[in-house]
């Protein structure tokens, strides 16, 4: 259990299998928000990720802020704050 | 580093339309002992059952009557799992550690919602890697059911391998007409077929037969299904690949019916698959000595959308 998110040390989501190595993992959680802030420009809602905690942390622009586990659980909240999924073939 | 697929139980789930064959077909895979050393969950949805019996040979059984575990009997289900890999801990060497579980589910059951049970599970996900799903098809009623049930054409959608039985009294024209449009519905699944659980040959250059429409039984079954095949390069960006296929599965889900591929990552070659929206851990596959082609290809199967549409929305995720 992490004492600043409160999750438990899940077995990894399937998206997060693509590393070996701890570096390898910090290395592509750093790529992860990378292609996130751009997937999420014009949205209002940012992700960070600072490497510290195993989560990611969502804001939207009225300062709403969450943690979230993985990228399933981000792309939910995404969606509340936002009023809908974000849909990537209309990107 | 530990695999983290080594260690965990496979699980093989048999579906079928009801009276498809599967316990026919089950129990020849197991005289066989196709399966090696296994242990078999039966489930029926009535409460009188009669597979058990048939199963006699099986070694080790369970049998949940009395609800489908797709749906009302989940907890049996969930239950059973968890009292098997529980039994398991603590034998330590594989041989006489138990590998290998085959559900045979019943007949109304969805074989995508088992999927689903084990993904949301917390201990089921680490303990249990779900290697295929079987689906029998009869060939001789399957056409009808096909037209008018939704669930028949959801088992379907969910196979990794269909299995034709019955073969031996149906039409030819109707066996073309089904492999037709079963390839529609499930365009990555191998097609086989059987005889009392005994392999048949079947022809493998499909006849020139179109696949029988299929009325739409919803808004979703109205558009035809295809899959595309998106090529991730030599050395794939399985960050921005997965950030991408996350948000599609999460805004599409009801539209992508599968997706399945290998992919190569520094943790070695990952099998990468998903039934609607549950998309399982994926499996590392051993080293290849040559490269292998179909790497770095994922199948995505559904509809409501192009290969183009895909190909360029992964662009702008990958740059």
């Amino acid at each position: 259990m992490c004492s600043a998110c409160g999750f438990p040390a899940a077995p990894g989501h399937w998206t997060e299998a693509g590393a070996a190595t701890p570096h390898g993992r910090l290395r592509e959680r750093f790529r992860r928000v990378q292609v996130l802030q751009k997937a999420l420009k014009g949205t209002g809602v940012t992700a960070h990720d600072g490497g510290m905690i195993p989560s990611i942390q969502v804001m939207s622009l009225s300062g709403a802020q969450i943690i979230v586990p993985d990228l399933e659980a981000l792309w939910g909240e995404v969606e509340k704050l936002c009023g809908r999924a974000l849909d990537p073939l209309e990107l | 580093m530990t695999d983290p697929v080594e260690g965990r139980l496979r699980l093989t789930i048999l579906g079928g339309f009801l009276g498809s064959g599967k316990t026919t077909w089950l129990r020849h895979q197991l005289h066989q002992k196709a399966f090696g050393a296994v242990y078999v969950i039966v489930n029926e949805a009535a409460n009188a059952p009669v597979d058990d019996a048939l199963l006699g040979a099986a070694d080790n059984i369970t049998l949940l009557a009395g609800a489908c575990v797709c749906c009302d009997g989940q907890q049996d289900l969930q239950r059973a799992l968890l009292k098997l890999c529980n039994d398991r801990t603590g034998v330590l060497g594989s041989s006489s550690r138990l590998e290998n579980i085959v559900l045979e589910t019943s007949g109304l059951a969805d074989p995508a919602a088992i999927l689903s049970l084990i993904q949301a599970h917390p201990i089921l996900i680490r303990q249990i890697v779900v290697v295929e799903i079987v689906v029998i098809v009869d060939a001789q009623g399957a056409l009808g059911q096909l037209q008018q049930e939704a669930l028949s054409r959801k088992q379907i959608e969910a196979a990794d391998r269909l299995i034709l039985t019955k073969t031996d009294i149906a039409a030819p024209q109707d066996i073309a007409a089904l492999r037709a449009t079963l390839r529609s519905l499930a365009p990555g699944a191998t097609q086989l077929a059987a005889s009392f659980g005994n392999a048949l040959d079947l022809a493998n250059s499909l006849p020139d037969t179109p696949p029988a429409s299929l009325p739409p039984l919803s808004d979703l079954d109205a558009v035809p299904i295809h899959a595309s095949q998106l090529d991730l390069g030599d050395k794939p960006d399985w960050t921005a690949f997965t950030v991408w296929l996350s948000a599609l599965l999460y805004a599409r889900g009801d539209q992508i019916v599968r997706v399945k591929g290998v992919v190569g990552t520094p943790a070695g070659r990952l099998l990468l698959q998903s039934v609607r929206r549950s998309v399982q851990a994926p499996e590392i596959l051993p080293k290849a000595d040559t490269p292998v082609d179909t790497d770095n290809t994922v199948a995505v199967i559904g509809h409501g959308f192009t290969k183009d549409q895909l190909v360029a929305s992964l662009a702008k995720f990958s740059a």
